[in-house]
């Protein structure tokens, strides 16, 4: 009887595992510093096969030891090794091309309704602000943020609208513009549609709708100074873009919100998770068209001065955004 | 009428994670502290790192200022949201911050974590955190109603997570995932080391003496002698007093008739632990846990 506590089965247990968790210690340890893609093929093979042994070891560990020690031990490597193996497999370039290919366009066309919406909202704002601006030229001043005028309002000379829409400055840089354009109006309205549409939506439709007068009433002002075709081209060479990126986002924040307000046979919780899917995927499409917009802006709009061109660039880029959402990422028979 | 309420099944522990082989591992939740320095840290590192950058551009003149400005910009938007998305993809749920204070963010469903998710927990970081950091900056006595709207946002995203049982902020909700404490294995000595034969011989303990006990106890006993064998040699006066009346206390429960010498005490607990660890998992493994000394109170269990 001197080897007394061999008739352990849990001391016994413990000793013919022993050096495959140390061994398994050590991997994960690598794992964690190096990354899983720097590992051998067969450390990451161990790697699974000894954290799957680890598991099991807990499990029975569990039923038929009481060494605490033991236990703490188990759980903790077990743990440890869960999170080595569970690591997203994925690395940062994949995931972005599986974005810009398959998942993003079909997020779109999966929330068509939603989208819709969004732009629906704006372009009644557009055309609520143009009528309101027809009727009395005062309301230019109610719905249009005094600092994003730039002066232009219905004092302004016709001449001095038209010289903002040709400017010609040559000291003006294109990344200076591009940097305004960041910190610009039109960029927060779309990061608010996005985040406040959570709130049951209102939020979202308010600001939307609110920005196409804004738009609106800033279109009526050109128009009736027979500036209109012109105007039309000095925003369509961005805003073509930047409209749809608002448009855009705000789907994504009604998304939200409609998931909170109809959770259909799912919790409110459960049906916010799934709508997120794809708003967030909405928000993420609507913020590179939005740096995209900054792009054209900057330099677009210091470059070309004909108004024909400007139309051309404008629309031809808003074509390649309607392809990328209608036709990328299908499954082809 | 009554307002009929769903039966619910007993919450489920929230520190307990169920990967998909089966096994619940235990994986703390996050403490709010350690998520807040993590975040903290994020902030400062982020954003000392960028005020680097810009001054060293601004020494080195080799900009005109308005690029110098759009680089600002680009880098002040950067270290917003694209930086932690980027930072969790690449480490695993991991931020700097997060590396530093050894938390980690982990999916709720047991599966690896999803760019997906850690880009939705990411976006919405701009509201739960960013937006109230800024309110809290600006906060003005003069307007005493925005500052009260304000106020009631800070404290809204605040007690989000103070509330949910896995400490979750609104992002970690619609992503699905949660922060967790990263655990440290350690691996202790087995304390049931072989007893040398004279001691065996000295101490052995009767069924009936190993049927007072439980699982606690027993555990109890183990921290003791694992604290024990920490110590540097030569006891000091106030452990031996410990030790001998845990021994009197033994003695007495199970009825242990002979003496134990003083330099025995060691050599006794541990040949208890032993005999009565051995007594445990026998019965365990016929069906019978004792959780603690009041087992024999208890009804048995069906």
């Amino acid at each position: 009887m001197e080897e007394q506590t061999d008739l352990f089965r849990s001391a016994r247990f413990r000793k013919e595992r022993e050096d495959d968790w140390i061994r398994l210690e050590a991997l994960v340890a690598k794992a964690e510093s190096h990354g899983l893609r720097r590992m051998s093929f067969g450390e990451a093979r161990d790697l699974a096969a000894l954290y799957r042994e680890a598991t099991t070891s807990l499990a029975i560990a569990r039923e038929i030891s009481l060494d605490k020690g033991l236990l703490l031990y188990l759980e903790a490597l077990a743990a440890r090794a869960y999170l080595s193996v569970y690591a997203p497999q994925e690395s940062v370039r994949g995931v972005i091309a599986r974005f810009l290919r398959k998942s993003g366009p079909e997020a779109i066309r999966r929330s068509w309704f939603f989208v819709l919406l969004g732009f629906l909202c704006l372009g009644l704002g557009g055309v609520a602000g143009y009528l309101l601006y027809l009727d009395d030229p005062a309301w230019f001043y109610v719905v249009m943020p005094p600092e994003l005028a730039g002066g232009r309002g219905p004092n302004a000379t016709t001449e001095s609208l038209r010289s903002v829409i040709f400017q010609d400055d040559p000291n003006a840089s294109g990344l200076g513009a591009f940097a305004t354009f960041l910190f610009s109006n039109n960029t927060r309205i779309a990061i608010f549609a996005f985040g406040l549409g959570v709130f049951l939506c209102a939020p979202a439709i308010m600001l939307t709708f609110y920005n196409g007068l804004a738009i609106g009433a800033f279109v009526g002002l050109h128009v009736e100074r027979g500036l209109g075709w012109d105007l039309f081209g000095w925003l369509s060479i961005h805003g073509v873009t930047e409209l749809s990126a608002i448009g855009i986002a705000s789907g994504g924040g009604l998304q939200l919100g409609a998931a909170i307000l109809f959770p259909g046979q799912h919790t409110r919780g459960e049906a916010l998770r799934i709508a997120g899917r794809d708003a967030a995927k909405l928000a993420i499409i609507a913020g590179l068209m939005l740096i995209a917009a900054a792009i054209l802006e900057g330099y677009g709009r210091q470059l070309v001065q004909d108004t024909n061109m400007r139309l051309m660039i404008g629309w031809g880029v808003g074509a390649f955004w309607f392809w990328w959402f209608t036709q990328t990422g299908r499954e082809r028979p | 009428m009554k307002l009929r309420r769903k039966s619910k099944a007993p919450a489920a522990d929230p520190n307990v994670l169920l990967p998909p082989e089966g096994v619940p591992l235990r994986l703390e939740v996050a403490g709010i502290g350690a998520r807040f320095a993590a975040q903290i840290t994020d902030i400062l590192l982020t954003v000392i790192g960028a005020t680097a950058l810009v001054i060293l551009l601004a020494v080195m003149d080799l900009t005109s200022p308005q690029t110098l400005f759009a680089i600002v910009v680009m880098l002040f938007f950067i270290i917003r949201i694209p930086y932690y998305v980027l930072t969790e993809l690449a480490w695993n749920g991991q931020t700097i911050g997060k590396r530093m204070m050894k938390i980690k963010v982990v999916s709720q469903d047991g599966l690896s974590l999803s760019a997906h998710a850690i880009v939705v927990r990411n976006l919405m970081k701009e509201a739960e955190i960013f937006l109230p950091a800024t309110l809290l900056v600006t906060l003005d006595a003069a307007s005493v109603g925005s500052s009260l709207i304000a106020l009631g946002w800070i404290g809204g995203t605040l007690m989000v997570p103070l509330a949910t049982p896995r400490r979750r902020r609104l992002g970690d909700m619609i992503a699905g995932s949660y922060v967790i404490d990263l655990p440290t294995p350690v691996l202790l000595k087995d304390l049931a080391q072989p007893v040398p034969r004279p001691v065996h011989a000295r101490f052995t303990f009767l069924s009936h003496q190993l049927d007072h006990y439980g699982a606690l106890e027993l555990q109890t006993l183990e921290d003791l002698l694992r604290a024990q064998d920490n110590r540097p040699r030569g006891a000091n006066a106030q452990q031996l007093v410990t030790l001998d009346s845990v021994i009197g206390k033994i003695r007495r429960k199970i009825s242990f008739a002979d003496p134990v010498a003083p330099a025995d005490r060691v050599a006794f607990l541990r040949a208890f632990y032993n005999a009565q660890r051995a007594h445990l998992e026998q019965k365990q493994l016929f069906g019978e846990r004792r959780q603690d000394k009041f087992h024999a109170d208890k009804p048995p269990q069906d």
